[in-house]
């Protein structure tokens, strides 16, 4: 369970964000406006933030921008309408962690915000070595092991696993597969995504087994440790 | 580029340059047909009073008994005042009696002629001869060497003012010329750009409201109408996309929410995904439809920098490789040196993903897809081959509007937006998008100017 700031403006975006955390187990705080959310996160600890991108008082870049000048390193994922590439190179530079265009499917927001803490916890424990079910990753040599024994992965296959196993458990979308593994923001067709995870599958699963890699349906991929 | 200096070949052609030189022309044989006139008025003139000065002597010497004759003309000869005047008096036999004309004999007798023994013997002469009453033959001579100089300076003049008029004229030409085709240069080349898809662009007004800038105003605005009718036509497609997102994305929440209800039967949750698929597809094309247009309305150059592009062709085809590979569709790529070239990378490399999603989607099983990455000192292109069925020439450019895949894509699956995003990317570069036939397939071309290997 973590505790996530909302700050939005849009009281039923507000409302959709909020009830989406709370199916997730988390606690949501909610500000309406940029000057008191700002206030709100400095003064407070929180485990990731929601942040709309254009807000009353206090526009959501200059929010990020000063939480990240006064040392508060808390994952925020940027909200808004504008969609179009520089506005995301904006957000993102201002000193957001992720971006996400409204209007949005709220299992997706989830999603992005479930990366977000798993990635700031593992950035805590700073692992060198992944581990999940029979698969063993050494993150400094760059060697993966099922079941003691070595498997080959080229460079691309090795960030998808590594992705997947760092977020092992939970659901990621296609999109957010292409996005943080290959880094680009268009969509590039499910089949795509599809392919390399079967490519994958065929590296790591064992005979005999459930793929370590589960399909769910209309929703993407989760990295199943068994 | 605008400032060049145009090719010769070009300056010839224009019809300032063809106007010059028929002008000038024109000028030129008016200027000969006056020195032609006023030497033949001349010669006459000057012909007429020798003939006058020939007569009278003729007649003079004519009322002399004949046995006076040889005395008064070896007289005559010799006393000649001006020197211009000659005699001669042959007998009816052509035996030389008198004079100073030599011994030949006249070649016309009653009407004056010209002869030229020779600048040795004597110079031109206007002659005219009579036969006395005794039938000797009486000539008197006119030297006419200055009608003969003033013929010979008038061709003078004439060929030497050619030699100075010819030059000066096709000078006159050119430099006439050169004003007007540097305009007609940048016109075509607004006209280009226009035609390639840019209407925001006008054709320059020099303000002197010559003819050309009368053109120029008049197809601007035509352009200007046309602008206004794409815009408001695109700005409904959008208004309808933009304001249609936001209640599906609404309603594909409810239905998420609904399948998650724990009292709802397995059947509907399956039906209730099977709606939010078709949802989030009709969501997807409308978010291609808004990123073409943004794409479109946009000049960002933030993302710009200078990119390798090999490298960007090496990472597609690790991307599409093995999409390629369950396809069954052998994915060719021998590399290339490095290329440099002033663009987004991210949208660039969207742009030839999309064009090798495209050309693997539609090569046929066992198929084959190539990518060639060309230098040349003009451009640089990058090109995508497939052997599948390839577009009819009369639709190659309709597919790269919105939505239209063309007859041979019924079958495959996508938005139909693909082509049209490549086309708002390479449109935002200011590179170009050319879609040729394979034979069979489909050769889809990038070019890149020159100039875009440089950082602008």
């Amino acid at each position: 369970m973590a505790s996530i700031l909302v700050i939005e403006d849009d009281a039923e975006t507000a409302r959709e964000i909020a009830d989406e955390l709370r199916v997730h187990g988390h606690t949501v705080h909610a500000e309406a406006d940029g000057q008191n959310g700002l206030e709100r996160a400095l003064r407070e600890p929180f485990d990731a933030i929601t942040l709309d991108r254009m807000l009353p008082g206090l526009d959501g870049l200059a929010v990020v921008a000063r939480l990240r000048a006064a040392g508060i390193v808390t994952p925020v994922l940027m909200i808004s309408a504008l969609g179009d590439v520089d506005a995301r190179i904006d957000g993102l530079r201002a000193g957001g962690d992720d971006y996400l265009i409204k209007p949005f499917a709220p299992d997706e927001m989830a999603m992005r915000v479930e990366v977000l803490l798993r990635r700031r916890r593992q950035l805590e424990t700073a692992a060198a070595m992944l581990r999940g079910g029979p698969v063993e990753m050494d993150l400094i040599r760059r060697e993966v092991r099922v079941d003691g024994d070595p498997v080959r992965l080229l460079h691309m296959e090795f960030r998808l696993l590594e992705f997947l196993m760092r977020n092992a458990g939970e659901i990621v979308t296609r999109q957010i597969i292409f996005e943080r593994v290959w880094g680009y923001y268009f969509d590039p067709g499910a089949n795509l995504i599809n392919v390399h995870i079967a490519r994958l599958r065929k590296k790591i699963d064992r005979p005999g087994h459930a793929s370590l890699i589960a399909t769910v349906k209309g929703e993407g991929y989760r990295f199943d440790a068994g | 580029m605008p400032g060049d200096w145009p090719h010769l070949r070009d300056i010839r052609k224009t019809s300032t340059f063809r106007l010059t030189l028929a002008l000038g022309g024109a000028a030129t044989v008016g200027v000969l047909l006056l020195l032609l006139i006023i030497y033949s008025l001349t010669e006459r003139e000057l012909n007429d009073r020798s003939d006058r000065i020939l007569r009278t002597e003729i007649a003079r010497l004519a009322a002399l008994p004949e046995a006076d004759l040889p005395g008064e003309i070896d007289k005559s000869s010799a006393t000649s005042v001006s020197g211009l005047n000659h005699f001669g008096l042959l007998s009816p036999g052509g035996r030389w009696l008198a004079g100073d004309m030599g011994a030949s004999p006249p070649l016309v007798i009653g009407h004056p002629y010209e002869r030229d023994d020779g600048p040795d013997v004597r110079g031109p002469l206007r002659i005219l001869a009579a036969r006395t009453s005794g039938g000797a033959l009486l000539m008197v001579g006119r030297d006419v060497r200055p009608i003969v100089d003033l013929r010979g300076r008038m061709v003078e003049i004439l060929v030497l003012s050619g030699l100075f008029v010819a030059p000066l004229l096709l000078a006159a030409g050119f430099a006439v010329s050169l004003g007007p085709l540097r305009r007609v240069d940048r016109l075509q080349r607004v006209a280009l750009e226009i035609g390639s898809g840019r209407l925001a662009a006008r054709m320059p007004i020099e303000g002197r409201g010559d003819e050309l800038d009368l053109f120029a105003g008049t197809v601007n605005r035509m352009i200007g109408e046309v602008e206004r009718t794409v815009d408001q036509v695109k700005s409904v497609t959008d208004a309808i996309a933009h304001d249609l997102r936001t209640p599906l994305t609404r309603v594909r929440n409810q239905l998420y929410r609904a399948s998650r209800d724990p009292d709802m039967a397995p059947a509907d949750v399956v039906r209730i995904e099977a709606a939010m698929a078709d949802l989030d597809l009709v969501l997807a094309r409308f978010a291609a439809l808004l990123r073409i247009s943004e794409l479109e309305a946009s000049g960002r150059r933030q993302g710009f920098a200078t990119s390798r592009i090999d490298r960007l062709l090496d990472a597609v085809v690790e991307l599409y490789g093995p999409l390629a590979e369950e396809r069954d569709v052998a994915l060719r790529w021998d590399g290339a040196e490095p290329v440099h070239l002033y663009c987004d990378e991210k949208l660039i490399f969207e742009a030839f993903s999309n064009l090798v999603d495209n050309a693997i989607k539609f090569a046929p099983e066992g198929g084959c897809v190539s990518i060639r990455l060309a230098k040349d000192d003009g451009f640089v292109a990058i090109e995508v081959c497939d052997n599948g069925p390839g577009i009819p020439m009369d639709q190659l450019q309709a597919v790269l509007r919105r939505y239209d895949r063309g007859v041979a894509s019924a079958a495959v699956p996508g938005s139909g937006l693909g082509l049209s995003v490549v086309a708002a990317i390479v449109h935002l570069h200011h590179f170009a998008l050319e879609l040729l036939p394979a034979e069979p397939g489909l050769r889809a071309r990038i070019v890149a100017p020159v100039e875009a290997q440089q950082a602008r």
